[in-house]
């Protein structure tokens, strides 16, 4: 219970110090009107072409919500690798392990407050812009509370993706090149531009297997398409791929912890 | 066993070595460095220590071993009675840090969002939480930033908060890691006086590393100079300058023109019409024979007689001059 307490007020801190970030928020904010614009043309065209009122099971305000919410969970991510990585080869990780914490879960905790600020901030500019765009898409409490379960596990899927990037500083010099690669798989195959229906149906079982679809494409399916049969199957893919990462981050992070002498003197 | 333990530090024949490996398949090379030399020491609860060398000498890696992040290659060590690196857990409960260029405040929150994580993260109970809190507020003079996020806070101010945060769970031992660096001159000494006082007053053992020559002056009673692993030097402070180079400064201003003076051992720094600062090296003469042939040599209007600056006793030390006979053992001064 006081553990509990413990992380959940670092992740309260978390959100708290975000909110100093609203400059670069604003600015994000930005960018996603412009790139929902620019996904409402292409997808008008598309619709038009095709002269399908559905695509991959979705209307054209459907497909511009969905994009909403894969753009807003994108966007949201913080830069847990990079600082990670900073935090080993400046030795600030052999510092946070003076403190009765344990550091995977701390960085889980603020991570999570720090997400949920951006991600509510960019929810609220998303949702008008899509209003203003194509008007609202039928919602339900119930189904919005379905989005709600999944999206917990989404962001900490992510996390730990990002946190075992991070912790390869301990053997390589940079870490960039592998978040660059995770962070564009993470939006193509995730999902983030074009819903899984979309791709050819010989690769949709590996992609949806994959956890990558699990962070972005799920919850942003149950936001504009609640089913509970999909939240089902989803939870399941969400909860295995954390016990997978889980087991990851703890084998790498021990392995790491033990080279701790090599960086930050 | 924390609170309890008159003894706060021992190590016995501590060491650490690492391996390092380079060359891949049959060109595969690896190399034993030894970073920590069989150090054995004793610090006795309350004891404000310097424990200083140059870079590589082993201080960062007797810390980390300290504090439970590294395992040692051999030897024994004991910090409150605890096995650190078995028992890191327990141990940082009582243990406090502050390291002069990492900072524990929340760069956009104010100090007091900090103290309030800090009082959950140890698990404080509210009503002593409280009551420490303000009394560090009011000790390290804290109220009028309290609320100003750190950013926009003077080093001097932010480092005040962090030594501050550092002492919140009550720690019984404090390890501070280049504490002043960076700061003005009075806030320099602003720190190292709260230091000082909080190691007089609380009873809570010092652990000092620095390459400041003042603040191992003004903070810390003993100093332990290490280098390539090893205790090259244990002893008071004092006693470092007065026994290691056995030399005075001594500034004298003169009514008229003073004589030369001319003795065995006594160099002139500085000479104008009036004034004199020598450098006597007491083992050639007696400081008592310098002031002798002082008096003779002119009317006095003022005299001085200070111990040479530290910083040349330490470098003197890490150029690997004469070291004295190591105080192994010799722990009575407190």
């Amino acid at each position: 219970m006081m553990a509990l307490r413990k992380y959940t007020w670092i992740g309260l801190t978390a959100a708290r110090s975000n909110l100093a970030y609203l400059s670069e928020v604003a600015a994000r904010t930005v960018f996603l009107a412009v790139i929902l614009y620019i996904f409402l043309r292409l997808w008008q065209v598309t619709y038009g072409d095709t002269g399908a009122t559905q695509l991959g099971g979705l209307t054209l305000p459907q497909m511009l919500w969905y994009l909403v919410m894969t753009e807003t969970l994108t966007l949201s991510a913080p830069r847990v690798a990079p600082e990670i990585d900073q935090d080993v080869r400046t030795g600030a990780l052999a510092v946070q392990l003076i403190r009765p914490l344990s550091y995977p879960l701390a960085r889980l905790w603020s991570t999570l407050g720090e997400r949920l600020v951006r991600f509510g901030l960019n929810l609220v500019v998303g949702a008008a812009i899509a209003l203003l765009l194509v008007g609202p898409i039928a919602f339900s409490a119930g189904g919005l509370l379905l989005f709600l379960l999944a999206l917990p596990c989404a962001f900490t899927l992510d996390f730990l993706g990002q946190f075992l990037i991070g912790m390869g500083a301990f053997w390589l010099e940079d870490t960039s090149g592998l978040l660059l690669i995770y962070s564009r798989i993470t939006m193509i195959l995730g999902g983030m531009l074009i819903p899984l229906e979309l791709f050819p149906q010989a690769v949709q079982p590996w992609l949806r297997a994959l956890p990558f679809s699990s962070i972005i494409y799920g919850p942003a399916r149950m936001f504009v398409h609640p089913d509970a049969a999909f939240l089902r199957d989803l939870i399941v893919r969400q909860g295995l791929a954390i016990v997978v990462l889980s087991g990851a981050v703890a084998l790498v992070y021990r392995a790491g912890i033990r080279r701790i002498h090599a960086n930050g003197g | 066993m924390a609170n309890s333990n008159p003894i706060a530090v021992q190590l016995e024949n501590l060491s650490k070595t690492f391996e390092l490996r380079s060359g891949w398949g049959r060109n595969r090379i690896r190399r034993a460095v030894i970073a920590v030399d069989g150090i054995s020491l004793t610090i006795p609860a309350g004891q404000s220590v310097a424990f200083i060398g140059p870079n590589g000498a082993g201080k960062s890696t007797t810390i980390k071993m300290l504090t439970g992040i590294l395992h040692p290659s051999a030897g024994q060590a004991q910090v409150l009675g605890y096995t650190p690196w078995r028992e890191r857990r327990e141990l940082v409960r009582y243990i406090g840090a502050v390291f002069g260029q990492r900072s524990q405040l929340w760069y956009h929150l104010p100090p007091r969002d900090t103290f309030e994580l800090l009082a959950r993260i140890y698990s404080l109970d509210r009503g002593s939480y409280v009551r420490r809190r303000d009394t560090l507020i009011e000790r390290f003079g804290l109220g009028e930033f309290l609320h100003t996020p750190v950013r926009k806070l003077s080093l001097g101010q932010r480092m005040r908060a962090e030594v501050a945060a550092s002492l919140l769970h009550a720690p019984r031992v404090l390890f501070l890691d280049e504490p002043t660096i960076g700061l003005d001159v009075i806030a320099r000494q602003e720190l190292r006086d709260l230091i000082l006082e909080w190691n007089r007053e609380e009873g809570v053992t010092v652990f000092l590393t620095s390459h400041d020559a003042g603040d191992i002056e003004r903070v810390a009673r003993r100093v332990i100079v290490i280098n390539h692993g090893r205790v090259v030097l244990d002893d008071k402070v004092s006693a470092l300058r007065r026994q290691y180079l056995g030399s005075k400064i001594l500034s004298v201003k003169f009514h008229a023109p003073p004589a030369p003076i001319v003795l065995p051992g006594v160099t002139t720094l500085k000479a104008s019409e009036y004034a004199l600062k020598l450098e006597v090296d007491t083992r050639a003469t007696p400081i008592e024979q310098v002031m002798a042939e002082v008096l003779r040599a002119g009317a006095v209007a003022d005299i001085a007689i200070e111990d040479p600056p530290l910083e040349e006793v330490i470098a003197h030390i890490y150029a690997g001059g004469s070291a004295p006979e190591v105080a192994a053992g010799d722990h009575k001064h407190a």
